[in-house]
């Protein structure tokens, strides 16, 4: 066999693992990979941050279901990927980035630009690995892809020293991946499937507890027919909107902190919790010692440690939930015939919920723009097979709400970490990954400046994404809270952005199309125009109402119990049967 | 708080002390002592873990522990009993 170059080692076992396109920026340490990428069929996009190249391998990852793959120097590249390592951690998210590090000999010597990436990202990483051997790349590559992209997915780091770059090697890409402690379990035991089925018949308040898991294991078609099969309300989390569809009548939205008074007070009130893929984040539960405190608990999930972390689960099942469902879909159907619970007592009560307390908004007196209704708007004129990104704040929930989401891998955020600036970055992936579908990114005036320069790499990559950035010309989420808890002094939170800077001047200077809306009557007209545009990015700014707040809200550490539905006002419990 | 010893498998790789140690610091756990020796395979160590924790926390701490993927098995030392047997496989599980 000849030999190659360590670099042309790691691009021949990128091809092998099945890479299309991967989002980076060379640098010195990396440089001798970037020789050979030159010549490879993978399609590497140039970014100008490489938080950018991260959040991008995100979205590229979530719409496609494959892994997203970045790369970037030693040092402060690689530092510049910490943030979307992080996220992709807390969104579990298969994603591979390779790092290039100083020569071997140099490192543990503070060399220029070394930083010791792999010790930095052990916390949160699935897994990472540190070359010096160039033998060694295609074994770690395998390995990386497979860990990324199985069990419960997850970022992994390659950080590979220079001088293994350089050096010449054999090229061997193996054939099959055997790690001796780590061998994910996607069959559920049969015992735990029945002891599901026949908790299930027992129960005369079941909730099915969805969460961002199902649609990682394309388990939505068994949701759906589990879900039938039962007649039980379903909740879709943050991270699993999409997962149901929200047009079906057992949908009772989304639960947690800006949840809909049905999913909040629904998993509230139940006798038993059908937890799939979901992990009881203190966003979902608020305060814990108080959360459905009636409630058994199956909890089906393919990582063990999410058994019994934040609660005790009763039936717990381990493994992918898709084969979980294929599972207890039979199991079900079998103990129903013997045991068929009445639920109609149940859903009536959740319809009474649903009815009651729809999610809604106040235009503002002054006739100035309400960013609920701009969001509304978007996802109306867009349509359900749109892919919506988001930034981090009240446009995030707003989001959230306001969208109806029908389809899966349509909704891409940053629920776990809450990560500024995600929007455009993945929004860029998302494109890259789905390239014949609408993408808009929904972000916020704050969270647009801190990523927004990946325009320029979508307008000279034909990357043609839609920006809505809801422009509150302020830290939205963050001045609410200053509203609600600091008795409106608003520390900080004042960005300024309809003076500074001219949204649409920014976007024309990046290669986009700039557009700018303030009145309502125009919102329709300005978003039929952008998706009219789709040879280049477009930017809307839309120059909203800033007092708007995100309701309904559970106050961090208190109880789901005490939901509020506008300020000081909680829902007329009364008048409900619960 | 009740002690736990935690007998576990490593594979031999650079870091793998770094990353139990890192573990228990980051998830809050309280190591009373930790030991590392070889074992008749050059290719696999041993830490020998002293854990205090109450209740379920145990099954967290053996689960995360688990998840580190350079981790092969691990056993729980009961003191007058037979060893319990823990492997990657989460077996556990009910
Ligand atoms: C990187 C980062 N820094 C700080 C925060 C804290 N934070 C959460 S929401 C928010 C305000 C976001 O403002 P904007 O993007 O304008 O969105 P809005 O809430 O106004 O819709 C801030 C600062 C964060 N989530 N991420």
């Amino acid at each position: 066999m000849s030999q190659v170059t360590g670099a042309q080692s790691l691009v021949n076992s990128l091809e092998a693992a099945g890479v299309d396109v991967m989002f980076g920026i060379p640098g010195g340490a990396i440089l001798p990979a970037y020789d050979p990428i030159f010549d490879s069929k993978i399609r590497h996009v140039l970014v100008r941050h490489e938080q950018g190249a991260g959040h991008a391998a995100t979205g590229y990852a979530q719409v496609t279901g494959r892994v997203g793959v970045c790369i970037a120097t030693s040092g402060p590249g690689a530092t510049n990927l910490v943030t979307p390592l992080a996220d992709a951690a807390m969104d579990s998210v298969p994603m591979v980035a390779i790092t290039g590090q100083v020569p071997s000999l140099a490192i543990g010597t503070d060399a220029f630009q070394e930083a010791d990436i792999r010790g930095i990202t052990m916390p949160f990483a699935k897994h990472n690995y540190l070359i010096t051997d160039p033998a060694d790349i295609p074994r770690a590559i395998a390995e990386a892809f497979h860990i990324a992209s199985t069990g419960r997915p997850g970022p992994v780091l390659v950080d590979i020293a220079k001088d293994a770059l350089q050096k010449m090697t054999d090229f061997n890409y193996p054939t099959s991946v055997n790690l001796k402690g780590y061998q994910p379990k996607l069959a559920p035991n049969a015992q735990a499937i029945a002891d599901a089925a026949e908790l299930i018949t027992q129960s005369s308040k079941p909730v099915f507890y969805v969460g961002g898991g199902v649609i990682k294991a394309d388990a939505h078609r068994e949701l759906l027919e589990i879900a039938n099969l039962l007649g039980a309300p379903v909740v879709t989390t943050l991270m699993a909107r999409g997962a149901f569809p929200d047009s079906h009548p057992l949908h009772l939205g989304m639960p947690g902190m800006h949840g809909t008074v049905a999913a909040v007070t629904g998993l509230q009130k139940a006798d038993l919790l059908i937890t799939l893929g979901a992990r009881f984040d203190d966003r979902v539960t608020g305060k814990l010692s108080t959360f459905a405190t009636n409630a058994k608990v199956i909890h089906c999930d393919i990582d063990p440690a999410e058994i019994h972390k934040n609660r005790f689960a009763d039936v717990a099942v381990i493994g992918d939930v898709k084969h979980t469902l294929q599972a207890l879909i039979p199991a079900l159907k079998a103990a129903l015939k013997k045991n068929q619970p009445d639920l109609s007592p149940w859903l009536r009560q959740m319809n009474s919920l649903k009815s009651s307390y729809p999610l809604g908004y106040d235009q503002p007196s002054d006739g100035s723009l309400s960013p609920q209704y701009v969001i509304e708007r978007l996802g109306k004129i867009s349509g359900p097979d749109t892919i919506f990104t988001s930034g981090v704040g009240q446009h995030q929930m707003w989001a959230a709400q306001f969208i109806n989401y029908e389809n899966p891998r349509t909704w891409l955020n940053s629920g776990g970490l809450g990560t500024m600036g995600y929007a455009v970055p993945a929004a860029m992936g998302a494109k890259v990954g789905a390239p014949d579908t609408t993408v808009w990114a929904i972000d916020g005036d704050g969270c647009f400046q801190m990523t927004n320069q990946e325009l320029v790499t979508c307008a000279l990559n034909n990357i043609p994404v839609k920006i809505a950035i809801i422009n509150n010309e302020s830290l939205g989420m963050v001045r609410q809270w200053q509203t609600l808890f600091y008795e409106g002094r608003y520390s900080n939170t004042s960005l300024e952005s309809k003076r500074v800077p001219n949204f649409p001047m920014l976007a024309e200077a990046m290669g986009c199309v700039g557009l700018s809306c303030e009145r309502p009557e125009d919102v329709d007209a300005t978003i039929e125009k952008a998706m009219s545009i789709n040879d280049q990015p477009v930017v809307v700014d839309f120059r909203v109402h800033r007092d708007a707040m995100v309701w309904p809200m559970v106050a961090a550490g208190t109880s789901n119990d005490d939901i509020m539905i506008a300020r000081e006002t909680a829902p007329d419990w009364d008048s409900q049967e619960l | 708080m009740a002690q736990h010893t935690l007998e576990v498998l490593v594979e031999n790789s650079p870091g793998v002390l770094a990353r139990v140690a890192g573990l228990f610091s980051r998830r809050a756990y309280n190591i009373e002592r930790l030991t590392v020796g070889p074992t008749a395979n050059p290719e696999v160590s041993q830490m020998d873990i002293v854990v205090s924790v109450e209740g379920h926390a145990l099954e967290q701490v053996i689960a995360q522990l688990d998840k580190l993927i350079n981790v092969i098995a691990i056993k729980e030392i009961k003191p007058e009993s037979a060893p319990e047997v823990h492997d990657t496989q989460p077996d556990y599980q009910n």
